[in-house]
């Protein structure tokens, strides 16, 4: 469903993320942990472009969001200038290699030493646009299929709860204003909030908050939720009313990306657990083997430090 | 102090028609000012905290900085000079004084709304646009729904204050043959000899029309702030 490809992400000089690759399955509930500042929540923000990535790609349901990498496709690196001047230098010092073997070490030395340059000549320039073109979807698009749900909530302020969840729908015209407040009635309906309607934001408890936020990505029928540390900036007695609303949503089948703290939620769950360190995927596991067979060393240290 | 000289001129003579020929330029002025600044300022906020970066939008940049140094680095009264004595005659324009005045004005305080109004669209926690992105809406859909409405309740205190600032500071469009408040009572002066009276009077006359004005901006907040209940 979701796929990111080689994601490398700076800020300045700040590299955050060094090369992240993952593919998350339609039903899957993937849950990424990992010490502060490991890159974990900058990836998922690349998920949904809120953060831009440096280098790499992001695919959703088979259609790219980002600009195509053309590091990421062999085919589309042999049709670059500096490609063919390799090859070319490469034939007539070792002729011994067959062509297979020139061009993945040419490839190799390219991709090592980031040999491509903006202008490649009219036959690369022509493949990565092709690529794109067939390919592509326009991020607004791709991200109403894919929820969000922040660590500050950040419902909008300005608006009543009910305003919140129909916002979206309406204005984007994927619903009438009946269609869009009947649904956000429903939804609100099931988290309990149905007589907050008429209220803003203000008036809602952290708990009630994220729960509203919750329901507001639902009301846009999303294919995936992507959780950003959903319950860290809650108190610990309404941790709990957020992390049940989500099982129930992982329960009816949703395709869930969770960073978060609460190993219990992990364990619970999950289907496939990711350790971030340093801005790359350290591990990854199903969750009974996560937590009791870790193989990475700096894993076996962060977990014996929160369990 | 001789307010029976003062007395004669005003009301016998007809100054006061005069002041009140002043006071309605003043309220024009001031009032088409602000809302010529106010979409000048929109205009100039969205050009320069827009994300977009291709080399429209950067030229537009530089055209908005240089606004805004231009308007914020001269004094009105020059400004006024400008337009009356040099850019409109050059471009062959004739207006009346005060429409020269209200464009004037309009334009300068286009430059301090800008910034006003940049301060109060920063002060919105970035999680807003976030969050409006996140659901698909564009960037424009999000300020103009979301990040707008919370930036303008911010402001409106600043933007009371810049109202009243442009109700003070047209007491130099006399400066190009504009009659006002300052200039009706100007005229009283000169005629009669006697300054102490009439220029206690401008001062009063000012302090009025702030205070009513100030209350008018308290009032329209308060409705504001109810909105929310906060």
């Amino acid at each position: 469903m979701i796929e990111i490809k080689g994601i490398y992400k700076n800020f300045g000089k700040l590299q955050v993320l060094k090369g992240v690759s993952c593919n998350i399955e339609k039903g899957e509930k993937v849950v990424i942990v990992g010490p502060s500042g490991s890159g974990k929540s900058t990836m998922l923000r690349c998920m949904n472009l809120l953060e831009i990535p440096t280098y790499g790609e992001v695919w959703l349901e088979g259609k790219i969001l980002t600009p195509v990498d053309p590091y990421l496709h062999k085919d589309i690196i042999t049709k670059s200038k500096t490609f063919k001047q390799l090859a070319e230098k490469e034939r007539s010092e070792n002729s011994g290699l067959t062509d297979e073997e020139i061009s993945s070490k040419i490839i190799a030395e390219i991709k090592k030493n980031d040999l491509l340059k903006k202008y490649e000549g009219r036959e690369f320039a022509k493949a990565v646009k092709e690529l794109y073109k067939s390919n592509y979807i326009k991020t607004n698009l791709a991200r109403r299929k894919m929820g969000m749900v922040f660590q500050h909530f950040n419902l909008f302020n300005n608006l009543t709860i009910l305003d919140n969840l129909t916002l979206a729908p309406v204005k984007l015209k994927i619903k009438t204003k009946e269609q869009a407040e009947e649904k956000a009635m429903q939804l609100l309906k099931r988290i309990g909030l149905e007589d907050k309607a008429k209220e803003y934001p203000s008036k809602l408890s952290g708990g009630q908050k994220q729960r509203v936020a919750i329901v507001r990505a639902l009301a846009m029928e999303p294919d995936v939720m992507l959780f950003d540390e959903p319950t860290s900036a809650l108190d610990p007695e309404m941790v709990g009313e957020v992390l049940s609303l989500m099982k129930e949503l992982a329960e009816e089948g949703m395709t869930m990306v969770v960073v978060t703290h609460e190993m219990g939620f992990a364990r619970e769950v999950a289907s496939r657990v990711l350790f971030m360190d340093g801005g790359i995927i350290k591990e990854e596991n199903n969750p009974k083997e996560f937590f009791t067979a870790p193989k990475d060393e700096r894993l076996k240290e962060f977990l014996s430090k929160i369990l | 102090m001789r307010f029976d000289i003062f007395y004669e001129e005003f009301i016998t003579k007809a100054g006061y028609k005069m002041l009140l020929e002043g006071l309605k330029n003043t309220a024009i002025i001031a009032v088409f000012a602000l809302l010529i600044g106010l979409v000048i300022g929109s205009v100039i906020v969205l050009v320069k905290i827009s994300p977009f970066n291709n080399w429209l939008f950067k030229i537009l940049k530089v055209i908005g900085d240089i606004y805004v140094a231009l308007f914020r680095g001269t004094p009105i009264v020059v400004q006024l000079l400008l337009t009356h004595y040099v850019l409109f005659p050059l471009m062959d324009i004739n207006l009346e004084p005060v429409v020269e005045g209200v464009i004037t004005f309009g334009m300068n305080s286009g430059a301090y709304i800008s910034e006003i109004m940049r301060g109060g669209i920063l002060s919105i926690d970035k999680g807003q646009m976030e969050a409006g992105r996140s659901v698909g809406l564009s960037y424009m859909q999000t300020m103009m729904k979301i990040v707008l409405p919370q930036a303008i309740k911010n402001i409106l205190p600043t933007l009371g204050n810049e109202f009243i600032a442009l109700i003070k500071e047209t007491s130099v469009v006399s400066f190009i043959t504009v009659i006002d408040i300052y200039k009706a009572f100007q005229s009283i002066a000169n005629s009669t000899y006697e300054y102490i009276v009439p220029y206690l009077m401008l001062a009063l006359v000012y302090l009025v029309l702030v205070i009513i004005i100030t209350m008018l901006i308290k009032l329209l907040e308060k409705r504001l702030r109810a909105s929310d209940k906060r």
